[in-house]
């Protein structure tokens, strides 16, 4: 660790991406072939590149600058519902398939707030726009009066349940509790091909890359030791003439983006979306991934989604009574032994170092 | 003088008081009356009078005496002979009631058809006074009502003073309701106009605006304004009603909402801490109330009734116990870190709703609903003050009064006061501050346990439902401040209200989005909550 509490070593994350990039590459060069991934292996690795894309937003703000949101499920459906919304007016465009909801409801035709969403820049800039507003609206009140700590975590929570209560309601439009299913076509090509469940896996690696590159970056700039100053002393940070509330704006921002990003990345390749994305428990479980990687590590929020959901994902075939008390043990696990994560086993010279010492077990946290 | 006289003059009255029932029941000739309905049809209509006098106001022994008579008539088992008549199906003088046949050559009255509808009134007019069985005089009620119009005044009244059963004698005022509406005279019906504006309902305003329609409300101005006159009354007394019904619900839910957020506003002022398994101890202590009924219902039957207050120190002292072991083995490590101590909650609310996932099962829980939470009083239009929404107020009521006075009145509330205000000076001064801290846990976990076990008479009990309360819960804290009684029970109200009210105008989702929206807006303003202790900003 340098001075301003970063980690100097540059080895596992660079590692982490290369092997991401190389993954990608490879699935994409043996797509066709006989050493091809199965389409169900191909899907999962997909939906955990989502996922760790997830787990590194989340990590950006509460393990760089010490907030926790408990919400952050809020910005993964919007992504997933707006993306939800091109691939059925664009389905609807080219195949003519009319969506359940509107035949559930009884409507003749889409409502006028889904004009346009045919067009997949239009989706995209949306989805940048809306959720630029929301989280900025939302951060900018909630930073002005400086509700922090564990009052920001628990009207995040508040906010993604209100929200999920709303998306339940199946007059609004948007799939109600069924949520949106039944996606044919994305981008002029069939969904469900094992070329098309290729193609969206190693676009994910590839943009779970990207932003992992991204975000070391950031967190290596000057802007990044800024980001652990707010986190690690806020009030000398003021003191000394920062505004933090613009640098907690920004990140809130970008975070809430890289979510939605996770969202439209994660909808196509589980082929639906409904409210249950929107439900408290998949927010506090992003939280939960973050914990066991580590906080404050982006490789370790990466490892943690993977981890966590790769046994969910094997024990919902094996035994998924069990996985809620597994969950819960685990958390325990973290919580009490290893503050940081899997980060505190290189403590114990289990996996090799990867150059953090262990940081201060009250690292950013202030009581509120 | 004056005073003998007065003396003299109650006297007299009471003397008539007492005298009353003889004279009249010495009033009612029998003999006279079998005669009448041995007699001719015009005989027969003044008996049937008699009869009807009777049903509204006679006296007990006169009722009872009179009640075969109309039955015998229609059914054509009166014998009429020279020394009166004999009710030939239990062989009975109609007179005496002594056991003795017909001589010579008896006669079985006819009744004409006029008098036929007649008796058959007064049959059920009587039976629905003085038969014995609930289903007796609800037949009879039954035949009453296809003739509205020919049901005298104050039968009905009269009924429904002396019906011991409640939904017959609801059923009895709607009649006399109905007949005094449909009355020939119009200055009975306006009588019962007036009479139905006193109870204003919905039901009463369908049947008032039906009026309307009726001739005579174009025909005469008098009725026409006693109509409008009741509906204006009825109206307002349906929207008073709203309120007050409103109003009701919202302080029931503030109560549920007050019970689980009064826990968690302690344990947040005290550590810092903000509790995700508040909902599952309020879930849990529902489940001990459970078992509590469970339990009487083998070993004691008698006192099944009574298994809402005899959960009560179980379910405070079961949820306390596990909030005390929650805070020893878990939080006590985390008290400088309140984020993981929000997932460290977590995981145990997660664990304990599959716990009892998995023990109990998902279902609804079925529990027996007692004397005293069942039922209501009705007060105006349709608001009915239930009692098991009133057990829930009440039970919150009791629970801040004793809160508070464990707060601010034992050495105990002193120490979590002064651990609230300064930890490091608290503990400077030999207040232990680790027991203090778990003995509050305990104390606000117990304080779930009792919520959960008031509202198990209202809301549905299953694992899942600790989830219902705790972010409305959350909110409470957040906006009343941390630690303060007063702004958790200001909060509660308010939330509570707000919700209830916004309820019927929008829905129960826009009552949240807008509660939300107002305490993020409320946040603005005084970031700390309603009555934040003054001071620095931490």
């Amino acid at each position: 660790m340098n001075r301003f509490g970063r980690i100097t070593h540059t080895a596992p994350i660079v590692h982490l991406i290369a092997l991401i990039v190389l993954a990608a590459l490879l699935m994409a060069g043996l797509a066709g072939t006989e050493f091809a991934l199965s389409r169900y292996l191909a899907n999962a690795i997909g939906q955990l590149a989502a996922f760790a894309v997830l787990a590194i937003s989340l990590d950006l703000i509460w393990g760089y600058l010490g907030i926790l949101s408990l919400g952050h499920g809020l910005f993964f459906a919007l992504g997933g519902y707006l993306m939800a919304m091109y691939l059925l007016k664009h389905s609807f465009e080219i195949t003519g398939t009319v969506p359940d909801f509107l035949q559930f409801m009884g409507w003749k035709e889409f409502p006028f707030y889904w004009d346009g969403f045919e067009f997949f820049p239009y989706a995209l800039a949306a989805a940048v726009v809306i959720t630029t507003l929301i989280s900025g609206l939302f951060g900018y009140v909630s930073f002005r009066s400086r509700v922090g700590g564990v009052y920001f975590a628990i009207i995040t929570q508040a906010l993604v349940y209100v929200a999920m209560l709303l998306m339940f309601r199946n007059d609004t439009g948007f799939g109600g509790n069924n949520g949106m299913t039944g996606f044919t076509v994305l981008f002029g090509w069939p969904m469900g091909t094992s070329g098309m469940i290729t193609a969206l896996a190693v676009a994910s690696l590839l943009v779970l890359a990207g932003v992992l590159a991204g975000c070391n970056w950031l967190v290596r700039s000057r802007f990044g030791a800024l980001m652990l100053a707010t986190r690690d002393d806020e009030t000398r940070l003021r003191t000394m003439g920062y505004e933090t509330l613009r640098l907690k704006l920004i990140v809130w921002c970008l975070s809430a983006l890289i979510a939605m990003l996770a969202g439209m990345l994660y909808v196509p390749q589980v082929g639906i979306i409904n409210p249950r994305v929107l439900s408290p428990e998949l927010s506090l479980e992003i939280a939960v991934w973050v914990a066991i990687g580590g906080r404050g590590h982006l490789v370790g929020a990466v490892i943690g989604a993977l981890l966590v959901n790769a046994v969910k994902f094997w024990l919902s075939f094996a035994a998924p009574e069990i996985w809620p008390f597994i969950l819960s043990g685990l958390i325990v696990l973290v919580v009490l032994v290893f503050p940081n994560g899997l980060m505190d086993l290189a403590k114990f010279k289990l996996v090799r170092p990867m150059g953090a010492k262990r940081l201060a077990a009250d690292m950013g946290e202030a009581r509120p | 003088m004056n005073l003998t006289r007065l003396t003299v003059v109650v006297a007299g009255l009471l003397a008539a008081l007492l005298a009353a029932p003889t004279a009249r029941a010495q009033g009612l000739d029998r003999a006279g009356l079998i005669a009448n309905l041995c007699g001719n049809a015009g005989a027969m209509g003044e008996a049937a009078a008699v009869l009807t006098g009777l049903a509204m106001s006679g006296d007990a022994a006169d009722r009872a005496f009179a009640v075969p008579l109309a039955r015998a008539v229609i059914d054509r088992k009166l014998a009429c002979d020279d020394a009166g008549a004999v009710l030939t199906e239990s062989g009975l003088d109609a007179v005496t009631r002594a056991p003795r046949a017909a001589a010579g050559e008896p006669r079985t009255p006819v009744l004409s058809l006029k008098n036929r509808a007649t008796y058959e009134q007064v049959d059920a007019a009587l039976a629905l006074r003085a038969a014995p069985e609930a289903a007796q005089r609800a037949a009879a009620l039954k035949t009453l009502e296809r003739r509205p119009a020919l049901i005298p005044e104050g039968l009905l009244d009269a009924a429904a003073a002396s019906e011991p059963d409640a939904g017959l004698k609801a059923d009895i005022e709607t009649l006399a309701q109905t007949a005094a509406l449909t009355a020939a005279d119009p200055a009975a019906r306006i009588r019962a106009l007036a009479r139905i504006a006193d109870n204003p309902s919905r039901r009463a305003l369908t049947q008032v605006s039906a009026l309307t329609a009726d001739p005579a409300y174009a025909a005469s101005p008098e009725f026409r304004a006693a109509v409008d006159e009741a509906t204006a009354r009825i109206g307002r007394g349906i929207a008073v009603g709203d309120v007050l019904a409103t109003a009701y619900n919202g302080l029931s839910f503030a109560s549920i909402l007050f019970m689980a957020a009064i826990g968690l506003a302690i344990i947040f002022g005290l550590m810092g801490v903000i509790n995700l398994a508040q909902g599952e101890l309020i879930m849990i202590g529902a489940y001990v109330t459970w078992l509590v009924q469970q339990g009487l219902r083998v070993v004691a039957p008698s006192l099944l009734d009574w298994y809402l207050v005899l959960a009560i120190p179980i379910a405070f002292v079961v949820t306390a116990a596990i909030g005390i072991a929650l805070e020893a083995s878990l939080l006590r490590h985390l008290y400088k870190r309140p984020l993981m101590s929000l997932l460290a909650t977590w995981a145990v609310s997660l664990f304990l709703m599959n716990l009892v996932r998995v023990v109990f099962g998902t279902q609804n829980l079925q529990f027996e609903t007692p004397f005293y939470v069942t039922g209501g009083v009705p007060v105006i239009g349709d608001f009915i003050f239930t009692w098991n929404r009133m057990f829930a107020i009440a039970f919150a009521v009791v629970t801040l009064a004793l809160t508070w006075g464990l707060v601010r009145r034992t050495p105990f509330g002193l120490n979590i006061r002064a651990v609230t205000q300064n930890r490091d000076m608290a503990a400077c001064i030999g207040i232990p501050t680790r027991r203090v801290d778990m003995m509050a846990f305990g104390l606000g976990s117990g304080l779930a346990g009792l919520a959960g076990l008031a509202l198990s008479p209202i809301y549905s009990v299953n694992p899942q439902m600790g989830q219902n309360f705790i972010i409305d819960a959350f909110m409470v804290v957040v906006l009343g401040g941390v630690g303060t009684i007063a702004g958790t029970v200001v909060a509660a109200l308010g939330i509570g209200q707000i919700n209830v009210l916004i309820e019927p105008l929008w829905g129960a989702v826009a009552a949240k989005v807008i509660v939300l929206l107002m305490i993020i807006a409320f946040l603005q303003w005084r970031p700390e909550g309603l009555f934040a202790v003054k001071g620095r900003r931490k």
